[in-house]
């Protein structure tokens, strides 16, 4: 079987779950929102404190969201003992992870999409003449997150008290990827500085290369029971 | 419990001895931390707590490292005594990182006049507690020992390449060290030569104190299975001995 | 070797068997459910598996589709060490659980489509499948607005398109009406007939003496064959 045909269908089966229920979209939307007007209260009125918090509130807001939607994804597997009825067939478990990979990622750039110019405006900070690298940031950033949160979220997916569990055990795991996304957006927007921003997008990117080899090689420790 | 019990349980006497002399060279370590080196031009006697905090950090990285290396020597052949080295690496790790963060308050406090510096080691170090405790949560949560090992090895394998990762975010996003007399990395070493030969020497000391716990544990897991190995013997059905049923 | 005295005239050894469990332990934490099992079974036979309610016949199956690992011991799937070689035993095995296994939000034919895609079996008899089991005017429903009968249909026309050697079958008659369960056992017939080996947990009694060439029970962590209806 061609290996990449089923990391397609794995991710297309969890984005026409998704375009159905709808369960993710609603939540992580609400929530980021949410997450981005009440850290704005917090900070207060101060205009300079409002912009310099802007990428850091974005990126908080992202982490978050990608909790729930890579928990959420497995909720939907696991009713009627679906997934393992999936996993008995001889899709290699690599290509499920990637396929769940994908299917989160492409739904956390999108929202990530979303949320940069609801950011900007609600927060005044400026997007500047380097904009166009905030995308490869969002992109590279979003799946940091997924990368630890899909494989986790399997881990949790039968544990007892999973949903505070999820968060617990990948927030200090992408430490880096939020530091790195937070100071490389934030390098990007205003007046910009392209070379700062480079130097964490490299980070972004190492962090990304080796937990995409690590977790593809181990995530059948994390399926098999 | 029978003599013969009680005789398992008992340490071995070269780990006695070797304990006697950890105490002998904790004395020797602190002899040179606390007297024999000078102090330092800018901070005083306060670069004597360093002897203690940076050598047990430094420990304290090299168990997550065995912890790892255990946790994917389990997933890969399936030895119960992988699992337990990785466990008791990671509670050595936890405590040796736990101190270290006691330590660098303790450094901090006089020198910085705060408790807390987001200084890249100290920070790091704090991470990688909220990481060692992920990964007992986790296997308080799993009650099959199988399942258990090989989750909970998963989780310090993802652990332990955070590291690095870490490590580089911290130091870039700001460092706040007072001295960067010698660094993680080991480069740029400009501390006096008693200074370093100190530091090394209560670094071997704090080497050989996780070591010997890590002996000790690995005695106990090793007691634990075979104990468990004998209760469970009687339940299980030596193979063929019903003969093999032929459809 | 001790042989069992019950057995038919023996497969020959020649062949490599469809099952075979070599001192199986299976453990949930303290409690030793499978205490060891010694099995053999020839290709082509259709064997059902008796046992109270936890007695071990789900984890069995579950084992040798390779979603549990034994404890000790090695289970092989036409030569396939289910731990091993995994990915070659799911090859050639499917199964059925209790619950049917089929995602809810999406609907009958693209469950088919991605079990059987998955597998790389054709993809071109969907309709066929779903017209054997009585699902061809809800194929396009989403499985959640099914009843837990049409779930399990559903999941046996999953089985008709995996082309699988072994099929693995946990409870298949349950949840089913009356032609839903003679259904299955015309299933069961045709697989006999087309070579397939059958493994089935059931509580089926009677019903199973007359489908199985062989029917087994597991007591107290054991296996053992069972010759009549109980009386």
């Amino acid at each position: 079987m061609n290996d990449l045909y089923a990391v397609w269908l794995v991710a297309r089966k969890d984005l026409l779950q998704e375009s159905r229920s709808k369960a993710v979209t609603v939540a992580t939307l609400f929530f980021s929102a949410v997450t981005l007007v009440v850290i704005a209260f917090a900070i207060g009125q101060d205009t300079r404190l409002l912009r310099e918090a802007a990428m850091g509130a974005l990126w908080v807001a992202l982490a978050f969201a990608s909790v729930i939607s890579a928990a959420q994804s497995y909720q939907a597997d696991l009713e009627d003992g679906a997934f393992d009825a999936l996993l008995t067939t001889p899709v290699p478990r690599p290509a499920v992870y990637l396929g769940k990979l994908l299917a989160n990622w492409a739904f956390m750039v999108v929202l990530g999409l979303v949320m940069l110019p609801v950011t900007i405006v609600l927060y005044g900070a400026e997007a500047g003449p380097h904009w166009p690298w905030l995308i490869p940031t969002i992109a590279l950033g979003t799946l940091g997150f997924a990368l630890i949160a899909v494989l986790y979220a399997g881990l949790t997916a039968n544990l007892r008290a999973r949903e505070s569990l999820l968060p617990v055990l990948m927030f200090p795991v992408v430490v880096p990827i939020l530091l790195a996304a937070v100071r490389a957006s934030g390098a990007l927007v205003g007046i910009g500085d392209l070379e700062l921003a480079t130097g964490w997008l490299l980070l972004l990117a190492g962090f990304d290369l080796v937990y995409v080899v690590l977790c593809t090689a181990i995530y059948h420790f994390v399926v098999e029971e | 419990m029978t003599t013969e019990t009680r005789g398992r349980w008992e340490r071995p006497m070269w780990m006695k001895a070797w304990a006697a002399v950890i105490v002998a060279l904790f004395a020797v370590g602190a002899y040179l931390g606390l007297v024999w080196s000078p102090p330092d031009v800018n901070q005083g006697n306060l670069i004597r707590i360093m002897y203690a905090h940076v050598s047990i950090a430094w420990i304290g990285f090299v168990a997550v490292g065995f912890t790892a290396l255990f946790a994917a020597l389990f997933l890969w052949r399936s030895k119960r005594m992988d699992d337990v080295r990785a466990v008791a690496s990671a509670e050595m790790a936890l405590l040796f990182s736990s101190l270290t963060i006691i330590g660098g308050m303790t450094y901090s406090r006089p020198t910085l006049n705060t408790f807390w510096t987001w200084d890249a080691k100290l920070t790091l170090t704090a991470l990688m507690v909220a990481l060692l405790v992920g990964y007992f949560i986790v296997r308080s949560l799993i009650d099959d020992p199988v399942r258990r090992g090989r989750v909970s090895a998963v989780v310090a394998i993802v652990v332990a390449a955070s590291l690095p990762f870490n490590y580089l975010a911290a130091e870039w996003f700001r460092t706040l060290h007072p001295s960067r007399s010698i660094s993680l990395d080991g480069s740029g070493v400009t501390m006096a030569p008693e200074m370093l030969m100190t530091l090394l020497f209560n670094t071997f000391v704090a080497g050989l104190v996780y070591a010997w716990f890590m002996v000790d544990r690995v005695r106990l897991g090793r007691l634990e299975a075979q104990l468990e190995a004998e209760r469970q013997a009687h339940e299980a059905v030596p193979s063929t001995e019903g003969g093999v049923v032929r459809v | 070797m001790p042989t069992d005295p019950h057995a038919d005239p023996a497969p020959p050894p020649v062949t490599t068997p469809a099952i075979a469990l070599r001192g199986v332990q299976r453990r949930y934490g303290r409690h030793l459910v499978l205490r060891g099992l010694d099995l053999e079974v020839a290709p082509g036979r259709v064997v059902a598996l008796h046992g109270s309610n936890g007695a071990g016949k789900t984890t069995l199956l579950r084992l040798l589709a390779t979603r549990l690992r034994p404890s000790a011991g090695e289970a092989l799937v036409y030569g396939h060490d289910v731990i091993r070689e995994g990915h070659l035993a799911r090859g050639r095995l499917a199964t059925i659980a209790v619950f049917g296994g089929s995602y809810g939000t999406l609907t009958a034919r693209e469950n088919l489509h991605l079990a059987t895609a998955l597998r790389g079996a054709p993809t071109d008899a969907l309709d066929e499948a779903l017209g054997r089991v009585g699902l061809e005017r809800v194929a396009d429903h989403l499985v959640r607005t099914f009843s837990s009968g049409m779930r399990k249909r559903l999941g046996l026309a999953r089985l008709l398109l995996a082309r699988a050697d072994l099929w693995l079958l946990d409870e298949p008659h349950a949840a089913l009406d009356a032609d839903g369960q003679a259904l299955v056992d015309t299933l069961v017939h045709e697989a006999r007939a087309a070579g397939t080996t059958v493994l089935m947990a059931t509580h089926e009694t009677e019903r199973s003496f007359d489908l199985a060439d062989a029917v087994l029970r597991i007591d107290d962590g054991l296996l053992s064959r069972v010759d009549a209806v109980p009386t």
